[in-house]
């Protein structure tokens, strides 16, 4: 809202001397200190600011830690370590319930979640992957290589996930929970490459990547100094919905029994509930086996929207702080 | 773009005492978590019918606020108080701000219509000129097919393709003729007064030229009373009757036209006049005017350009300087106007072009 | 014009594509369907002491899959398009020995009845509770709908769909566990059949209204406090016109626009998800015979599910991509609001 004051030039030979904000004075550390303040630094801390990324972040801890560190304190359940079909909350050796077998519930569910952490992360790295490649192929060349990977890209996005993996599934049935995510993975990356390409495509027009291209400046290090770093929020926004989508389908692929049960899961645990627990007839007696699983998931797919609805505050204009773009700039305000 | 004493006399109209609308201690303030904005301080203007009105000042003093305030449509949590009085040609003298929201609504086309600033983000992206056209006549109960023969004519008069321009969506239409569709879209319900807030901010020089010889055109044809509010001094130096200069939220100068640029009073008005680009005159005689305009919240005692000023003095930082006489109809709100020809100079030599 | 060829150019490509990948998927499986078949062909005539022919078997193969292994590829790749485009001939079920068009055309209406009303009437709900929202932006009713949104969007439908399934009709026994019209009915323009059949689609379409739901209403209402915020709105309101008009063509038609993609991407998820669905409720769609066909490897089968549902997924991207046209005056011109 202030004027500036238009600086003035003793020679009177012009203003252009004394802008200063990037000087060439500045040294490298300097330079990329500002930019990781503005690229990494910044936008971590207005995400972190915001209460929704907060949680989601916590609970996605929460569970990555079940399965690494939690696999190590619980034991693997055993037959009969309680009376079956025990509710929750009845002894210390059980605390969610046991199944049919007496095993109880929450070992198993910490015992599936490694598996099912690989699988999202395999998703992740897959979808995320495939889709930065081309959206950011698509986007910044253009023409006709723009052409035919958005075709390919809107083809596979139209084709229905499911029967696709169930047909893949049918084939090969794949046990190992990386590969898995990574069949599953197919049906998450169209959607996420189009997006990163329509933000490939905003960035581009921008006046420094000109500038950059007029300088000379190669192609990829355009790339991974500019363009990449103004990805990061966007990228990390559809992990986490990659990684919700891989488990959802997972879940419910295992839980109706498309896929073979020697992976761990946690739908494997709900279909057991629902076809020796006649949990869905009988909720009193075998409903905590089905659903102590199931509000696991529930909880887990909470965090990570939480997580990437926190994370929208980064790039929308709206609703962060005004022109925050350095750490300082944030703290004004 | 200066103007030269000739073009100047051509401006000359009699000041007939028939107003069209009065403000009298027109205020409005936002509550902001920092404190009490005013974004209009006791403003008091007379605009005769008729007659084209050129409000000049910074980015932040206050015009739009004025534009919005002559029709009662100062945005939410804006308070606006005061009188606003309008006078209609036949009948009764109205008062804009107790009106009824039924009755706002027709005064706000019907009387008083508004261009606003940006013209490229005024219409609905996905309904076509015509469309917007037919709406606004409906809204307001008059008939299409007649309607849009003066839509037709009014569009013509803005230099502009009717059939073509009706059938176009706004984003096919470039920035001129889309600030041309929105000026004949105002004009569709015959209003008395048309207030522009800035129709040529952004447009390119000779476009401004034009638009601004459109207005006094239409102004002409259409018996219009015009408000034009601007930050550029020169050009609606040509077009208007009357000049109002605000700084700081309120009207330090009003006065005719050739009056204010000739013989202007207030030391900020001829710092305006001097600081205006030349290409003769080196870079060094130029002089930009030092410092920064005050915060809405945090306006300056006494009178509020004082911190700028060079001829202030104590009187200046304490009490604010009532309206002063410099001539018949030209007022000045200063202590000092008297010492301000000889300490602020200013000449009007021809730039390159006119 | 160029834009509606460009599309019904892209939704021919695709069913060919999905076709050709069926066709490719035929082809290399290393001990994939084709040899599976085989294999299994070979067990079924040694065991009922029929000697084993090699070209009996590859005639049989062909019958089920529509490939035929002993062609070279071109030729048997043109043969399999051939058979399927102009004869609808998509191989022979081999656990119900029929066609599979056959067995799979009768329930494709079912699946997409329950699946089109679900997803239209989730996608309205979203509309409807998006723009509410954002008109009432910062009061309770926002705040709490904001959360609930985000918390139904965590819960997967299927989960959603047992929740209901377990309460609402094996406990209150309000709605039937299976089947799509109840036993005893006949089939036709009757009262009590249309009722039944309702009553037996309601959970499933309720299952799939959480899918049209997911995350719409928050971007709904992101999208309308942003449009909330253009100049046009507040000029169109000094202009004098409704209220009710500046809601609707002004608001709603603005916001509308980006969900579109999402609307065409929900179409894909929401035949999808009927396999999951039509499981959990027993409902004899085309995804229910998807399950039975994975354990017992009726490929043939598996391919025509899969053509299938591309086809009606094709269609209705291609239907919403034609009407897309209507809403925003820009589409026509390729540049899009949606991407």
């Amino acid at each position: 809202m202030a004027g500036t004051e238009p600086r003035q030039s003793e020679r009177g030979s012009g203003l252009v001397n004394d802008l200063d904000t990037e000087s060439a004075a500045s040294t490298r550390i300097e330079r990329l200190y500002r930019r990781f303040d503005r690229y990494v630094y910044a936008p971590a801390a207005v995400a972190y600011s915001d209460l929704r990324t907060r949680i989601g972040i916590a609970i996605i801890l929460c569970f990555v830690l079940m399965g690494t560190v939690g696999v190590m304190l619980v034991e693997p359940a055993g037959m009969n370590e309680v009376p079956p079909f025990q509710s929750p909350f009845q002894s210390a050796a059980a605390p969610l319930g046991a199944d049919r077998m007496g095993q109880p519930i929450h070992s198993q569910v910490v015992h599936a979640t490694p598996a099912m952490l690989q699988m999202a992360l395999a998703g992740i790295v897959f979808s995320v992957g495939v889709a930065l490649s081309i959206g950011v192929a698509a986007g910044y060349k253009g023409g006709i290589v723009d052409d035919v990977l958005m075709t390919a890209t809107d083809i596979l996005m139209v084709i229905p996930g499911l029967p696709l993996i169930v047909v893949i599934a049918a084939i090969w049935q794949p046990e190992q929970p990386f590969v898995v995510g990574m069949i599953l993975a197919i049906d998450a990356w169209p959607g996420i490459a189009r997006m990163l390409r329509s933000q490939v495509l905003t960035i581009r027009e921008a006046n420094y990547i000109e500038a950059d291209r007029a300088m000379g400046v190669g192609t990829g290090e355009i790339l991974l100094s500019n363009i990449a770093p103004q990805l990061m929020p966007f990228v990390l926004i559809n992990a986490a919905e990659a990684a919700r989508q891989v488990i959802f389908a997972s879940v419910a692929l295992y839980f109706l029994g498309f896929l073979p049960f020697s992976t761990n899961n946690w739908g494997v645990i709900m279909n057991l509930a629902y076809k020796q627990g006649g949990a869905l007839s009988n909720p009193g007696l075998s409903g905590h086996w089905l659903y102590v699983p199931m509000i696991a998931l529930t909880l887990f797919s909470f965090g990570l929207i939480l997580f990437s609805q926190g994370m929208d505050r980064v790039f929308n204009p709206r609703l962060r702080a005004r022109h925050a773009k350095t750490v300082e700039q944030t703290e004004e305000h | 773009m200066t103007t030269t004493e000739s073009t100047l006399q051509s401006r000359r109209r009699s000041t007939n005492r028939d107003p069209i609308m009065t403000l009298r201690d027109v205020t409005v303030t936002f509550d902001m978590p920092r404190g009490t904005a005013t974004v209009l301080d006791s403003v008091d203007m007379t605009i005769e019918r008729g007659s084209v009105l050129g409000v000049v000042g910074e980015s932040g003093s206050g015009k739009s606020m004025f534009a919005s305030a002559l029709l009662d449509a100062v945005v939410d949590p804006g308070v606006l108080s005061g009188n606003i009085t309008y006078y209609p040609k036949n009948g009764d003298p109205v008062d804009v701000l107790d009106l009824s929201e039924e009755r706002l609504k027709q005064f706000r086309c019907e009387a008083v219509s508004m261009v606003f600033q940006g013209a490229q983000n005024s219409f609905n992206p996905t309904m076509t000129i015509r469309d917007h056209f037919i709406e606004t006549l409906r809204a307001h109960n008059r008939d299409p097919e007649t309607g849009m023969q003066r839509a037709r004519e009014l569009l013509s008069d803005v230099y502009l393709d009717p059939e073509r321009v009706l059938d176009s969506y706004p984003h096919e239409l470039s920035g001129g003729m889309q600030q041309r569709s929105l000026i004949a879209l105002s004009l569709i319900l015959d209003p008395a007064v048309l207030v522009m807030d800035e129709p040529t901010a952004a447009l390119d020089l000779l476009m401004q030229r034009a638009i601004t010889e459109m207005i006094s055109d239409l102004q002409k044809k259409y018996n219009l009373t015009v408000i034009f509010i601007t930050h550029d001094l020169p050009l609606v130096s040509s077009l208007a009757d009357r000049l109002g200069v605000m700084y700081a939220f309120q009207f330090v100068e009003q006065g005719p036209t050739e009056e204010m640029i000739l013989n202007a009073a207030h030391p900020y008005t001829r710092a305006l006049l001097r600081a205006v680009p030349n290409l003769d005159i080196p870079i060094a005689e130029m002089k930009p005017i030092e410092g920064d305009s005050p915060d809405s919240i945090d306006v300056p005692d006494g009178c509020a350009y004082h911190p700028r000023c060079p001829l202030a003095t104590d009187e200046c930082a304490r009490d604010p300087p009532p309206f002063s006489d410099v001539d018949a109809d030209h007022v000045v709100a200063c202590y000092h106007w008297e010492q301000a020809e000889t300490e602020i100079p200013y000449s009007l030599e021809d730039g390159g072009e006119e | 014009m160029n834009y509606y060829a460009k599309r019904v150019g892209q939704a021919v490509l695709t069913l060919f594509t999905v076709v050709t990948l069926t066709f490719v998927l035929y082809r290399l499986m290393p001990g994939g369907p084709v040899e599976m078949m085989q294999s299994r062909l070979i067990g079924q005539m040694e065991a009922s002491g029929q000697a084993v022919n090699e070209q009996m078997i590859d005639r049989m193969v062909n019958l089920y899959t529509g490939y035929d292994p002993d062609q070279p590829i071109h030729v048997a790749y043109y043969q399999y398009v051939r058979d399927m485009v102009l004869h609808l001939d998509f191989g022979q079920s081999i656990q119900h020995q029929e066609p599979v068009f056959d067995v799979l055309f009768r329930a494709l209406p079912w699946s997409v009845f329950v699946s089109v009303y679900g997803l239209i009437l989730g996608y309205t709900a979203n509309l409807v509770l998006g723009s509410i929202m954002a008109y009432k932006e910062g009061s309770w009713f926002d705040k709490i709908a904001s959360v609930g949104a985000i918390f139904l969007n965590s819960i997967p439908y299927y989960v959603g769909g047992i929740l209901m399934l377990s309460f609402l009709a094996y406990e209150l026994g309000w709605f039937p566990t299976g089947g799509r019209y109840p036993e005893g009915t006949t089939p036709g323009f009757n009262i009590p059949f249309m009722l039944g059949v309702i009553h037996h689609a309601a959970l499933p379409i309720a299952s799939s209204f959480i899918v049209g739901f997911g995350g719409g209403a928050l971007e709904m209402r992101g999208n309308s406090i942003r449009v909330m915020g253009e100049d046009y709105l507040r000029v169109a309101r000094l202009r004098g016109l409704s209220d009710f008009r500046i809601a609707t063509w002004y608001v709603g038609r603005n916001s509308l626009l980006p969900l579109y993609t999402k609307f065409m991407i929900g179409i894909a998820a929401i035949f999808s998800s009927s396999i999951v669905m039509e499981q959990i409720f027993r409902y004899p769609g085309m995804g229910w015979y998807t399950f039975d066909a994975l354990k017992l490897r009726d490929y043939p089968l598996l391919m025509g599910v899969l053509i299938l549902f591309s086809t009606v997924t094709v269609t209705g991207v291609l239907i919403a991509d034609l009407t897309y046209g209507l809403i925003d005056p820009r589409a026509t011109q390729g540049d899009r609001e949606a991407y």
